[in-house]
């Protein structure tokens, strides 16, 4: 052990050594179509090649409805017609995610690919083949099985086909680590949904109270 | 060119190329019809011979297998001799080298045989063995020309003038078939003649004849031993009790009575060979599908060993479709056991393919979920309908970046989910112009990349939840209203759904958008129908997720 105070550019290179301003320099997130949650995120929406995560217990609580946008802008054609706009992977929803519905939302179908796994280890396994393939733009899971070193694979796999995963996790998740670089709670109350960043990589945590109310969201209700 | 008429006659030839042979018309005058067979090139044909100029310029490649029973068999480290059952005794038929060198002499009794060498190993004749191994070996001719056809069980011929630019010229061309054909562990007998027929006979005679021009057929013919002709014995005998022992002394009878006495077939043959009738050959096709066995020597159950065995057949499926320019959709591996009924393992893909590479990575994903009860003797390849290969060109977008690194495309990743998970478990879906909620969607196959016509359905307003339930959820009443983790508060409704008579399944509810008490958005309804033994029931349908 040397006795010598480390020099600066010896600490910046130890891995544990985490700089504020990194993250806000590179990420350019997806808006998430509420500008108030788009404020609060480092990038001004959704990260990009990233796993996040969205801790909740009950559906029917506006789950969905907070990814809509998101995955409805996905969906528009880009600008230039040799890029193909991706396709968005539903891995082990827990019910029948509603077509017309989905349309009416903006989803354009034809880019859906539902994929219903028989056991927890293939839902990863479906996920993160999904994610690494470079044809998702995004990937819905819900796991059964999930841990730290489970999230790290999937965090991998996003950044290596540049896809974004969103895992639904019940909220009792919250204590347990995870590579996720935003991890979203989203607890039901009497008069509305919820919202809580938990996890902001580059950001700061937030609460927005009635985030969904009585079935209508209010993006400007901080 | 100066034309020697000796041996080797195939390097005589070695400059020209297809080009440059003109057609070589036999000439014919015309003449007494009281012909006989030629004495030389010179002496008149008939003229009921008519000159077939269009026949000249075929060339014609035969390739005689002697050794092909031995060939067929499965090939050892030990000397091999395959032996065959004459009036009681077992006789050697063939024997390869290793045995030949030790003394073994074909006509041998077996057990000479084994007196001589006794670590050979005996093998019986198989004929759906070697009929297998001449039908391969068709297939693998198929490159070089589109009319190969078999000849006989140990013979194929094959047209290859109009191939010979293709590959080069003539030498190329059966340099790559010799090499070709010895790599597979083919002893064989070559020849090049303008008929078919002369190029069997002169393969079978074991001289690596190379004639281009009909004129030269004759001389080259009239050496030839009668046995080579394989004309039937009892021809064959009259004729050499008559002291004819080649077919040139045949060539020197007299048509009429030779063709009295010996039988019309042999004098149009004669004919064909020389050119001057014509000697049509049906075609062989490969079969439209693959099929391949690998059998094993004993049992089996290295699965390792087995993927090996697997990818081996793969390829040989490959090259199967390369020739064709097909890609398939499925293929089927068959696992077969000594004692249990075989084991089976279809592989699907969302377009035509033909890469072995692809093929064997989706079934590595599969295989590794196959249990076999036993060990296997024996795997199948079958493969599906064979289709047109669809290629798409790359863009030609310079010195742009691409927006999203492409791993492996859509259609891999659907392959390669549906391989792991089977084909049923993954789906997309597309919407039907339905007013019943549980009809208004359908699943859509991704992997058959059926391209459905977007269904301009009407938009649903009021809109519809996200979640859908697959079969609704009754609700308990408590208090006279529904119930779900408490009592529900509507929100909206009621949106009354009706009818459907058409296909008996017809509805009539009345929907709400409720909530209950923890602040979940449900989509319940009411049944209305009278009739229907849960009138007035509560269920829940959907989540407003």
């Amino acid at each position: 052990m040397s006795r010598d105070a480390p020099t600066l550019d010896a600490v910046l290179e130890n891995p544990r050594v985490w700089r504020g301003q990194s993250g806000r320099q590179t990420a350019n997130g997806l808006p998430t179509g509420y500008p108030a949650l788009d404020r609060c995120l480092s990038g001004g929406g959704w990260p990009d090649a990233a796993l996040i995560e969205i801790l909740t217990d009950a559906y029917g609580i506006g789950e969905l409805e907070l990814l809509m946008p998101a995955l409805a802008a996905l969906c528009t054609p880009p600008l230039s017609p040799d890029e193909e706009p991706g396709w968005i992977a539903w891995i082990a929803p827990p019910f029948q995610p509603y077509p017309p519905a989905l349309r009416d939302c903006g989803v354009d179908l034809e880019r859906l690919l539902i994929v219903r796994p028989r056991d927890a280890d293939e839902v990863l396994w479906s996920a993160e083949q999904a994610l690494s393939s470079g044809t998702c733009a995004a990937v819905l899971l819900w796991p059964e099985r999930f841990d730290d070193q489970v999230s790290r694979r999937l965090q991998l796999a996003a950044g290596k086909g540049l896809s974004r995963a969103f895992a639904f996790r019940p909220v009792s998740a919250q204590r347990e680590p995870s590579a996720a670089a935003l991890r979203l709670r989203l607890i039901p109350e009497a008069d509305g949904t919820e919202l809580a960043v938990v996890k902001n990589r580059g950001g700061r945590p937030a609460v927005f109270k009635r985030f969904f109310q009585s079935g209508r969201a209010s993006p400007e209700s901080p | 060119m100066p034309r020697s008429r000796r041996k080797p006659a195939f390097r005589r030839e070695e400059g020209l190329t297809a080009a440059d042979i003109g057609p070589a018309v036999l000439k014919r005058p015309p003449g007494d019809s009281q012909y006989r067979l030629p004495l030389a090139e010179a002496s008149p044909p008939a003229s009921s011979l008519p000159a077939r100029s269009g026949n000249s310029d075929c060339l014609w490649f035969a390739v005689y297998l002697p050794s092909l029973p031995l060939d067929a068999m499965p090939s050892s480290d030990r000397p091999r001799v395959l032996v065959e059952e004459r009036q009681g005794i077992h006789r050697v038929l063939l024997a390869d080298t290793g045995a030949l060198e030790a003394g073994v002499m074909p006509g041998q009794s077996a057990s000479a045989a084994l007196a001589l060498m006794p670590d050979i190993e005996l093998l019986g004749r198989s004929l759906p063995a070697e009929r297998e191994a001449l039908e391969r070996l068709a297939g693998w001719l198929e490159r070089f020309s589109s009319s190969v056809s078999l000849a006989g069980p140990d013979m194929i011929v094959l047209e290859i003038a109009r191939s010979l630019r293709l590959f080069g010229g003539l030498r190329t061309l059966r340099r790559q078939i010799a090499t070709g054909l010895d790599a597979q562990g083919y002893s064989t007998g070559l020849a090049i003649t303008p008929t078919p027929l002369s190029a069997i006979w002169l393969a079978r005679d074991g001289r690596r004849a190379c004639i281009r021009n009909t004129a030269n057929l004759l001389p080259a013919l009239r050496r030839l031993p009668l046995a080579l002709l394989d004309w039937p014995a009892s021809v064959t005998a009259a004729l050499e009790g008559m002291g004819i022992r080649t077919a040139g002394a045949c060539l020197r009878l007299p048509r009429e009575g030779f063709a009295k006495r010996f039988g019309r077939c042999r004098l149009r043959e004669l004919d064909q060979a020389l050119g001057r009738l014509p000697d049509p050959r049906r075609a062989w096709r490969a079969p439209e599908r693959f099929v391949a066995d690998y059998e094993m020597t004993g049992e089996q159950s290295d699965r390792e060993l087995l993927l090996v065995i697997c990818k081996s057949l793969l390829e040989e499926h490959e090259r199967f479709l390369l020739l064709r320019q097909q890609g398939t959709q499925q293929i089927r591996f068959e696992f077969f056991h000594l004692r249990a009924p075989a084991s089976s393992l279809k592989v699907g893909a969302a377009e035509p393919e033909r890469s072995a590479h692809h093929w064997f990575g989706l079934l590595s994903i599969r295989f590794e979920q196959l249990t076999l009860p036993e060990p296997v003797i024996a795997v199948r390849l079958q493969s599906g309908e064979g289709r047109a290969l669809r290629r798409q060109s790359a863009s030609l977008a310079l010195g742009k970046e691409p927006g999203r690194t492409l791993n492996y495309s859509m259609r891999q990743l659907a392959e390669r989910l549906a391989a792991r998970l089977g084909s049923g478990s993954i789906h997309g879906v597309h919407t039907v112009a339905e007013h019943r909620p549980q009809y208004a969607w359908r699943t859509a196959d991704v992997l058959t990349g059926i391209v459905l016509l977007p269904v301009e359905a009407v938009s649903c307003r009021p809109s519809r939840p996200l979640w859908m339930l697959p079969d609704p959820e009754p609700l308990t009443m408590r208090e006279g209203c529904p119930w779900h983790e408490g009592p529900l508060q509507f929100v909206s409704g009621p949106e009354r759904i009706e009818t459907g008579w058409w296909d008996d399944d017809g509805i009539s509810r009345d929907y709400y958008r409720a909530r209950n008490p923890r602040g979940r958005r449900l989509w319940v309804f009411r049944v209305r129908e009278r009739r229907q033994a849960d009138a007035g029931h509560w269920y829940l349908h959907g989540y407003f997720g």
